[in-house]
């Protein structure tokens, strides 16, 4: 927020100036064809400036300077109005983050429903605190508002990715496998359908029921499965699957050995 | 008794694979929309809409095409835009419906599109909804090769073009205007109103705003006429809704339900009722924004006028259900905290007055608290309704002024337990 | 004020029971002004319209259950409006209440004490005492915020006046809000200083003390203010000023809110700040006698005694001829007239008030001279040459204003109009007519004044315009703050008189013997410098008038202290041919005098009669309003414009209002405003010459010129093959080019050795 003066002449700085050199460079270059997509797709070009924070945070982790500078030039916008409004909103980081964001609901439903538990574990195990992120820069830690995700509770997302119905056992689990270089797979234990989807005939021995005839979404390889929503949600989750076709992967799923591992990703 | 639970929006959810185009075209997706195109025509779509008396369904309850018939008849483009912010506190419905149903949202919103003239529809999804966010994708590009979306759709000559659009973390983007401020890439802050979007929206031009929810019941309006809606429940606050159930039960979770039955039946007979051994305290009925109620109200019809009536809001139709474990001073911060941290901070009583009573709150909780702090709080909030840009500010007093008046004694106990002498806090 | 308005354009409104009649569509808050009832006000402000977001005005309106906002509130007819009873003062008590909830027990310390608007409603509608018994949030303070203006973000109530002022007004957008909510700050973009020709403004439209002025930080309390009302003489706009001073110094200068018709309410940074000059330690206190190379102290008398003996002696020997008089348009009207009035009662004609590159205040008899107001009003607006963004940049507002509400903006040649707005760019004045949209009613044109053939394609077109269809308007911002009005009282030579490069060339070539300079300092400014300064040396008596020994000064063989436009009272006339009074602020210097009274005494030596006060007025502002009288304007010379070739760079002379020459050089506390020494290169230019950002050039011209010591930056606005300076920059003044429009770079150094940094 304290303003440095540029070094050489305060009165001289212009900043329309636009210094090609120092920000096109290869990733940006890349950036910029998807940017004027993004820019194609509005009316006003101004309305892709979210979507391109979020293609430059995509690939270099925050909103740097440099990506603040692009989108400026991109859209033709004074750099000051594209950094106050990337600045109004929490998922748009201004410095760079740890390579897990893991962001814990704090909101009433999870509140009363024992996420003040979980944030103190995680806090615990982690070593920081709110809006801080660890010396190794493997996580960052935030305590966010609701994600509308309320009977799973306690929620969070790592990485923009749900978690829900978290215990002090799967926080281990879960960081054991980010340390351990994986993306921590859903818990065995975690319930169910990955909509909140309910039928009035349920068992209410388990804490949230899943849809008549639908299999535990975590078991391996959804063989037998006969709806592919349980292939479908691994795709969703693990950018790896992301870019192929629907029908190789139930073909693949259908070749696929029921071997109880937790799939992969 | 027999559930009250209904499947309508929440058909096929669990057993089909609805974001597939084919699967939710077996079930008769699309069918309206193409239905609305070639053989109703805009006006017939709109009287539909108007008919059902079909009430929004992301908090303000407006009627659905009261607020259509707004749209000045000044040759400028109309633009509609599906509000898919959903960050209510206890609201979960519009995420299960984006991701497990993507198609009946695109039908609902282009069915909305036609009948108002648009040609470029958009959805603006929250930016933590990644998840959905693909799932969309995924399914706006199924919708495209279908020829749904695009010029000419189903082969006529009207084009419709559907652009997604993604939030980045501000729940006041929820608001109407906020959401078209974001929209328009800048920052999410509410503008005064009038001009009301209908007038003035997105880049100037005449828009409306619909909730997720909302849109989806269109193409099962078409299908089962106006009056199969508007006969369900109350007159004025007819047909389904998808309450979001959470807090102290044995089944949170969405639960899609005609309007009109009651708050007890929401939580025993859909949501589980409460845990074992517990005792019922209270019950937010819409969301974050509404005041709590309480035993005396636990027989009264769920629908728009009969809680408002009661003193609170139907709202999102997000209900937390608190037993006798609930800490009703953290409860509060919890709320608290939320508004103030989501305050866009353009005007004074909300950005000023949230931050003040989340201070005091914090305090409290920490243990410093002063007995002045409950008329305090009580004053505080109290003087910030109605003086606001947007509803936000006028969020802040429901919840916490019911629950200081009903359980006053919770707040006093932190008190009574406190340091005697307070001590300056830094939040 | 209904007389103009249609009776069914009125609407009844009742205000605290008083009805009145308003237009319909006045905003509440504007309709309570009317009958004396100032409904308090932060965000709103009239030339930034409503925002609604301090809440501070609302009111009753029967009929709406909630307050509602006077400010975006229009009335309506037979609407009853509350705005004293006891809802709306609970309403008011509240936002105060809540306002002050953070805000930061400063009042003893705070520059705004005395005129704050929290101070002023918390008096009259506020509780008295605080209930948050928390910490008051902690924000930071005393933020160095650029040059001139330093910001505290406690203090700040978030009303957004400044951002939507550098908004909606500048339109250049480098105030912004950062973060929200309760954490919600002013800043600029990281990195970036609040740098503008306007940033004063903000502390003005700033109803607290968030954003004050360095230069008047901790300095003086308004009631200890004595306030006269000036024009700024600064430049030609002619703004109006207050000028506030205490215990005989200059404290600040401040805008005049109702000053619609000129500044519009508005000051720049230079006639705002540049106000330290008047006492700095360099100004001259003494006639100064050039003596075998020493400068010595003489008194008044001898002074005038030496220059009336000088003038006398020369037109003795060599005639009317060998004497001339360059200066005016840094003068009073009243001054100006008796220059010329004293010397053409000699027999001299030899009378200029060029001292730069204009050639013309005013260019001919066309009845088109346009008004700063009108300007805002423009279909379409041509700038040719100079823009008025580097040299009146209160005027160019009134551009701004004319292209938010639609404007076509177009500009000609190497000078871009503007850097903050949309505009189409032509090569020639030819290719500018054909832009201008059909239809377009209004077409106004911002010349420099300074290229003889551009007046001349402006007088063609105009000539041939259909000026029933189409009204058109000229302005010509001038180099010198009374250039139009020097111009009107008639410093140009007549009858075969020379101008000023005819009588530089002949007091090079032996011919002039008595040359005075008041106000003017060509060394810096004249296009030719090596040609006005060997002029000077040349010739044998010198007699200047100035406030700093400055680089004519020092050539000079009598130095004269003059006053500044804070120590005289007189008036100016500004670029639309306003008569405009000027009014000391505070004594001069002991010692110093007005021109004006050097002249007189000069007059009374040499026995000439002077008009008297009253007449003289009136004869000021009969040539002021009078179609000019002057020579008409030479044929252009046919000059073919430089075109750049492989091995050479096409010159462009730009302008600056912080060029700092003169009074600016002067002002310590605006050290960070004045330029260094630049050549601004299109970076495909650049990489021709292997230049980068940072580098040091030496530009060399045909007859061995030479410009050194230019720093290399970049910027796309300039064209390629071209290297634009800014005239007039001591360090590195454009006129040692003596007008080449071409140059080649004579030397380069990297930025690492010549020690300059990027």
């Amino acid at each position: 927020m304290s303003v440095a003066h540029t070094e050489a002449g305060v009165a001289d700085w212009d900043p329309n100036v636009f210094r090609e050199g120092v920000y096109f460079d290869e990733l940006y270059l890349k950036l910029r064809a998807e940017c004027e997509e993004l820019i194609g797709m509005y009316e006003d070009s101004r309305s892709a400036l979210i979507p391109m924070a979020h293609l430059f945070q995509e690939h270099e982790g925050f909103t740097s300077p440099n990506a603040l500078a692009a989108i400026a030039h991109l859209l033709n916008l004074p750099l000051a109005v594209v950094e106050s409004t990337i600045s109004f909103y929490t998922l748009f980081y201004r410095k760079p983050v740890g390579k897990y964001m893991l962001q814990v609901c704090r909101n009433l439903s999870c509140i009363i429903n024992g996420a003040e538990e979980i944030m103190a574990h995680f806090r615990e195990q982690l070593g920081v605190g709110h809006l801080e992120t660890t010396a190794d820069g493997l996580f960052s830690y935030e305590e966010v508002e609701c994600l509308a995700a309320c009977d799973r509770a306690p929620c969070m997302q790592i990485n923009l990715r749900f978690r829900y119905d978290l215990t002090p056992a799967m926080v281990d689990d879960m960081l054991a496998a980010m340390r351990g270089g994986t993306f921590p797979v859903k818990p065995l234990a975690q319930t169910q359908a990955p909509g909140r989807t309910w039928k009035v005939e349920q068992d209410t021995g388990r804490k949230s029921a899943g849809g008549v005839g639908v299999s535990d979404p975590n078991n391996a390889g959804g063989v037998g499965d006969r709806s592919g929503v349980i292939m479908l949600d691994r795709v969703v989750n693990d950018p790896a699957f992301a870019a192929r076709s629907r029908e190789r992967l139930v073909r693949e799923s259908q070749l696929r050995p029921s071997s109880g591992d937790g799939g992969h990703h | 008794m027999a559930s009250p639970v209904v499947e309508i929006l929440t058909k096929g959810i669990g057993e089909l694979n609805l974001r597939d185009i084919d699967v939710y075209r077996s079930t008769g997706g699309y069918v309206q929309l193409e239905r609305a195109v070639k053989e109703l025509g805009q006006k017939a779509v709109a009287d539909e809409c108007t008919g059902s008396n079909l009430r929004g369904r992301g908090g303000a309850g407006f009627p659905t095409g009261r607020k259509w018939s707004f749209l000045p008849n000044n040759g400028r483009p109309r633009y509609i835009v599906c509000n898919c912010d959903e960050a209510e506190p206890g609201t979960f419905k519009d995420h299960m419906l984006l991701e497990q149903t993507p198609h009946q949202i695109i039908e609902g919103i282009l069915i909305a599109a036609y009948a108002i003239g648009c040609h470029h529809a958009f959805i603006y999804i929250r930016g933590e909804f990644q998840d959905g966010f693909e799932i969309m994708r995924d399914a706006a590009r199924q919708a495209r090769e279908a020829g749904i979306i695009g010029k000419g759709i189903f082969g006529s000559d009207y084009d419709l073009e559907f652009t997604i659009h993604r939030g980045a973390g501000a729940y006041i983007c929820g608001e109407e205007t906020g959401l078209l401020n974001s929209l328009e890439g800048k920052r999410g802050e509410p503008r005064l109103k009038p001009p009301f979007p209908a007038i003035k929206g997105l880049y100037g031009e005449p828009t409306v705003v619909n909730n997720v929810e909302t849109l989806a019941y269109l193409p099962h309006i078409l299908k089962h006429g106006a009056a199969w809606f508007a006969s369900v429940g109350p007159e004025r606050s007819p047909g389904y809704k998808v309450v979001s159930i959470s807090g102290h039960v044995k089944k949170p979770g969405n639960y899609e339900v005609p309007l009109g039955i009651t708050i007890r039946q929401l939580i025993d007979e859909c949501a589980g009722g409460l845990r074992d051994g517990r005792t019922f305290l209270g019950v937010q009925p819409g969301g974050g924004s509404s005041a709590c109620l309480f035993e005396e109200h636990l027989d009264l019809s769920y629908d728009f006028d009969t809680i408002a009536k009661a003193g609170s809001m139907l709202g999102s139709g997000a209900m937390v259900v608190f037993d006798d474990t609930t800490d009703f001073v953290k409860a509060s911060f919890a709320l608290i905290r939320f508004y103030a941290h989501e305050s866009c901070g353009q005007c004074t009583p909300c950005r000023e007055g949230g931050s003040w009573i989340e201070k005091t709150l914090a305090r409290i909780i920490d243990g410093r608290g002063v007995p002045s702090d409950i008329d305090v709080m009580k004053s505080a909030c109290h003087q910030i309704t109605g003086l606001n840009l947007c509803a936000l500010g006028d969020s802040i007093e429901p919840f916490l002024g019911s629950v200081l008046d009903r359980f006053e004694g919770q707040f006093r106990a932190y008190i009574e337990r406190a340091t005697p002498v307070p001590e300056r806090v830094a939040v | 004020m209904s007389a103009t308005v249609p009776a069914t354009d009125l609407v009844t409104v009742t205000i605290d029971g008083i009805d009145l009649q308003v237009p319909k569509g006045t905003l509440v808050v504007e309709a309570a002004k009317l009958i004396h009832r100032d409904i308090p006000v932060y965000c709103y402000h009239p030339k930034l319209g409503p925002a609604g977001l301090c809440r501070i005005c609302l009111v009753e309106i029967d009929g709406m259950p909630k307050l509602q906002i006077g400010c975006n509130t229009p009335v309506a007819d037979k609407m009853v409006v509350r705005t004293l009873s006891d809802k709306a003062n609970e309403g008011r008590r509240a936002v105060l209440e809540l306002l002050l909830l953070n805000h930061p027990l400063d009042c003893p310390i705070c520059d705004k004490g005395g005129e704050c608007d929290l101070q002023d409603f918390a008096m009259a509608y506020g509780q008295g005492a605080s209930r948050m018994i928390d910490a008051k949030s902690s924000k930071p303070k005393a933020v160095d915020l650029g040059p001139t203006i330093v910001l505290d973000e406690e203090r700040c109530i978030l009303c957004l006046r400044c951002v939507r002022f550098d908004d909606l007004i500048t339109h250049e957008r480098s105030l912004r809000t950062d973060d929200r909510g309760a954490h919600a700050i002013i800043a600029t973009a990281t990195g970036h200083p609040y740098v503008s020709d306007f940033t004063g403004n903000v502390t003005e439209l700033c109803p607290v003390g968030a954003l004050t002025s360095k230069t008047y930080r901790f300095r003086s309390r308004p009631w200890d203010n004595h306030r006269t009302t000036t024009t700024c003489m600064q430049c030609s706009v002619g703004c109006q000023m207050h000028v506030d001073g205490r215990v005989q110094q200059i404290a600040r200068t401040m805008s005049v809110e109702e000053d619609d018709a000129i500044s519009d309410g508005w000051l720049c940074d230079r006639g705002r700040y540049n106000i330290g000059y008047v006492t700095d330690d360099g100004r001259l206190t003494s006639p100064l006698y050039q003596q075998n190379g020493e400068w010595i102290q003489i008194g008044w008398d001898d002074a005038i005694e030496l220059w009336a003996n000088a003038v006398r002696d020369a037109i003795a020997a060599d005639g009317a001829a060998s004497v001339g008089a360059i200066g005016g348009g840094r003068l009073l009207n009243e001054e100006a007239f008796l220059l010329q009035h004293v010397y053409r009662a000699l027999g001299v004609e030899n009378l200029d008030w060029r001292a730069g590159r204009m050639v013309r205040a005013w260019p001919g008899p066309l009845p088109i001279r346009g008004h700063h107001a009108e300007l805002a009003a423009a279909d379409v607006v041509i700038t040719y040459g100079v823009p008025p963004a580097q040299t009146a940049p209160v005027l160019d507002l009134r551009v701004r204003k004319a292209v938010a509400n639609g404007a076509t903006l177009i500009s000609i040649g190497d000078h871009l109009a503007s850097a903050v707005l949309p505009c189409v760019r032509v090569a020639t004045f030819a290719d500018a007519v054909k832009r201008i949209p059909s239809g377009a009613k209004h077409v106004a044109i911002v010349w420099d004044g300074i290229e003889v053939a551009d007046a001349h394609a402006i007088a063609a077109w105009a000539g041939a315009l259909d000026h029933a269809t189409t009204t058109f308007r000229l302005y010509v911002p001038g180099e010198q703050p009374n250039a139009f009005g020097a111009e009107a009282v008639g410093m140009l030579p007549r009858d075969g008189g020379l101008d000023t490069r005819g009588m530089f060339e002949a007091a090079r070539d032996g011919k002039l013997r008595a040359l005075a300079l008041l106000g003017v300092n060509p060394v810096l400014h004249f296009p030719d410098r090596d040609l006005a300064i060997a002029a000077l040396r040349a010739t044998p008596f010198v007699v200047v008038s100035e406030l700093f020994m400055t680089e004519t000064a020092e050539l000079a063989t009598l130095i004269l202290p003059a006053c500044s436009a804070f120590e005289k009272t007189g008036t100016t006339t500004d670029l639309a041919g306003d008569v405009l009074p000027v009014s000391a602020a505070v004594p001069s210097p002991e010692s110093t005098l007005a021109d004006g009274d050097m002249l007189v005494a000069l007059a009374d030596l040499l026995g000439i009669a002077l008009p008297a006060p009253a007449a003289l007025d009136a004869t000021i502002r009969e040539l002021a309003a009078a179609t000019p009288q002057n020579p008409p304007l030479p044929a252009p010379d046919g000059a073919p414009r430089a075109i750049a070739s492989g091995e050479t760079l096409r010159v462009i002379v730009e302008a600056s209002i912080f060029s700092g020459g003169g009074t600016l050089a002067h002002d310590d506390r605006l050290g960070e405003l004045r330029l260094t020494p630049r050549a601004r290169m299109h970076p495909a230019s650049a990489a021709a010459f292997e230049l980068e950002e940072g580098d040091a050039i030496d530009l060399a011209g045909p007859e061995r010129v030479r410009l050194d010591g230019l720093t290399v930056a970049f910027d796309t606005h300039v064209p390629e093959g071209a290297v634009a300076i800014v005239a007039g920059v001591p360090a590195a003044p454009a006129n040692a080019l003596r007008g080449a429009v071409a140059v080649t770079i004579a030397a380069k150094r990297r930025a690492a050795e010549a020690g300059v940094l990027a």
